[in-house]
């Protein structure tokens, strides 16, 4: 009896059944039975472990032309030299390590920066009705339509001062976080439009919940998906744009990326073909990871694809 | 249910703006007249019908009382004080009482929850928003709640997508009650849902009805359910209100013509008697451009000129029955 009562009094404990799979739960078990977004994902894990780690194995340090005081410039691929050597005898394998490095930076950390910032104008622009919307909506639009490239051009002469103190790499960080985000605000603003009127929003105006708490507690985190594959992709298009921008000289001096080295080996590339084919290779391979993994997790997170 | 008047809405009306879009220009072409003028009470502990068919502006009724939608004119006193005045103005204590009062209960409940919350955070969702409940209570609470519409406590760490229709709407029933509110507005609760599992979600919301004197406003288009569970009806057409009555007094002798029709239209479950309906000509007019004078002249069966030229008076013709035509003597 004695038990009884002390069950009947005591505050109820939370019942602690495994607590069922999230939504992202399930989305995982979708992307894992996708060969393509798995590849994807392993070529990009593969490549950040080796930019993590690459380093400490690096048989040179960055733009090191020690090997040509050893006669050892323009050298094809050996065991000394897996991907060879260029004509002042840097070693094109322990370039590329360090590359990868700085590729997977500007890549990673300028997609960061765009995807706060599209996140954070769409946002406000799909919830703000009225004036403040229409002026979002052009901020976005101004943005939308600047050449992000030319800018890049225009920006690291302008701030050539910087970039010989070093700053290069993070300028181009900077550059493609400030003006990349316009296209993840129109998919948010977008996103936004569809959920602010599902009704379980207006229950939380009912429940008296403030604006701040309805936008960024039940609004944004059902707009979430597309950002994801999204930003994935930004990635492979921000590498792209920074061999690009080394492609064409313009790239920071003494800044060891793979279009720095793609634009050196070009030059001799009758003579020395190794020098821009091996680090072509490595940004098409990531390119093409982070595409895959776009890719599946674009169909891993459609919720109309349900099993 | 006493006779203490716990909900007045007076004189509400909403428009819709409709615009016609240049590149840089927004000009206004017209308003779609949803709701144009519907005065009501609703006593403590009843269940006030709202009938009519889609697009009369039932829905758009509803979360105009909540203020889900800005009023275009007229008012709605809750216990007395003027909701939307302060809801724009009043104090955040104010304006929380006032949500505390009311609940709504939506149409679609695979619309109306958070697909990325728990049934626990979106059941204590309310107690964050009020505070009325301390956190050590959170628990017990959100138990008693889903035990208090029929669903079991482990239901709790589960997401709305592992949940059938059914639960879904006990859950969204839950999430209002949460907050202990006195009036909640019900839009088509059960026309989603199965049809054997209507019947035990309506009785659900009348056995929480008779425990904790909840008033209720139900919209329906299902006349049966608003039968078995309203207490007075009124009938809308095109965004007006033509006949109120006790549901009783309005099943037996409806007196409006729209209203014979919709309840000559209500299916017999019994294949020998024989149905007089009444089919009503033509489709419902656009409410872009309402027909002038009585709205449903250019439909009703009996339609004089007078119907055409003379807007009829919204007249009590009995205790507790009011109606909006001209002829309502002739059906008396």
């Amino acid at each position: 009896m004695s038990q009884l009562t002390e069950e009947q009094t005591a505050p109820p404990k939370r019942v602690h059944r495994q607590r069922s799979a999230t939504q992202w739960a399930v989305a995982w078990r979708r992307f894992k039975r996708n060969k393509s977004g798995v590849a994807g994902l392993a070529i990009v894990i593969a490549f950040v472990v080796f930019a993590i780690f690459g380093p400490l194995f690096a048989p040179y340090p960055p733009r090191s032309t020690e090997s040509l005081l050893q006669g050892q410039a323009g050298q094809p691929p050996s065991w000394k030299h897996p991907f060879g050597t260029e004509i002042n005898g840097i070693d094109v394998f322990s370039d590329s390590i360090w590359g990868a490095r700085n590729d997977l930076w500007i890549g990673v950390a300028a997609t960061a920066i765009a995807t706060l910032i599209g996140l954070a104008v769409g946002a406000l622009a799909g919830y703000s009705r009225g004036v403040i919307g229409g002026i979002l909506l052009g901020i976005i639009q101004f943005f939308f339509v600047i050449p992000t490239l030319l800018l890049i051009l225009l920006f690291s002469r302008v701030f050539q001062v910087l970039v010989y103190q070093g700053f290069g790499v993070n300028l181009i960080v900077l550059i493609l976080g400030l003006f990349g985000w316009p296209g993840i605000s129109f998919v948010i603003r977008g996103e936004i439009f569809r959920v602010r009127e599902l009704e379980f929003i207006q229950a939380e105006k009912a429940l008296g919940a403030g604006n701040l708490r309805i936008l960024f507690r039940h609004i944004v985190p059902n707009v979430l998906t597309p950002v994801i594959v999204l930003a994935s992709l930004l990635v492979a298009g921000n590498i792209l744009t920074e061999v690009v921008l080394f492609f064409l000289g313009f790239g920071p001096a003494n800044v060891a990326t793979w279009g720095e080295l793609i634009e050196e080996g070009v030059q001799y590339v009758s003579v020395y073909p190794w020098v821009a084919l091996f680090p072509g290779l490595l940004v098409v391979t990531l390119v093409l990871g982070f595409n895959l993994l776009g890719d599946g997790l674009a169909d891993a997170l459609n919720p109309r694809l349900r099993e | 249910m006493s006779d203490e008047v716990l909900l007045e809405v007076k004189q509400l009306v909403k428009y819709f703006d409709v615009f016609s879009r240049g590149v840089f220009t927004r000009k206004k072409v017209g308003e779609v007249h949803a709701v144009d003028g519907v005065s009501f009470a609703i006593k403590r502990g009843e269940t006030f019908g709202l009938v009519g068919e889609s697009g009369c502006g039932k829905t758009t009724t509803a979360k105009v009382i909540l203020n889900l939608e800005d009023a275009t004119s007229g008012t709605v006193n809750f216990e007395g004080r003027d909701v939307f005045e302060l809801l724009k103005s009043g104090k955040r204590s104010d304006i929380l009482q006032i949500r505390r009062g009311m609940q709504m209960v939506f149409q679609n409940p695979y619309l109306s929850l958070d697909p990325r919350m728990t049934v626990f955070d979106i059941l204590s969702e309310p107690f964050i928003i009020h505070g009325h409940i301390g956190r050590s209570d959170w628990t017990a609470r959100v138990y008693e709640l889903l035990t208090k519409v029929g669903l079991e406590p482990y239901h709790a760490e589960r997401y709305p997508h592992e949940f059938s229709g059914g639960q879904r709407q006990r859950i969204a029933i839950a999430r209002a009650l949460a907050v202990e509110p006195k009036f909640i507005a019900a839009d088509e609760p059960v026309s989603s849902l199965d049809v054997s599992i209507r019947a035990q979600i309506l009785n659900l919301m009348m056995e929480l009805q008779r425990d904790q004197k909840i008033s209720y406003l139900y919209i329906s288009h299902d006349l049966s359910s608003v039968r078995q569970i309203s207490h007075r009806v009124a009938v809308m057409y095109l965004g007006e209100i033509v006949e109120l009555a006790n549901t009783d007094s309005l099943f037996e002798h409806p007196l409006h013509p729209y209203t014979q029709a919709l309840i000559s239209a209500i299916p017999i479950p019994d294949p020998e008697t024989k149905r007089q309906r009444i089919i009503l000509p033509g489709e419902v007019p656009s409410p872009l451009n309402p027909p002038p004078a009585c709205r449903f002249h250019p439909r009703c069966p009996y339609a004089q000129e007078i119907c055409r030229t003379v807007k009829p008076v919204f007249e009590q013709v009995d205790t507790d029955h009011f109606v909006a035509c001209h002829f309502w003597k002739k059906f008396a």
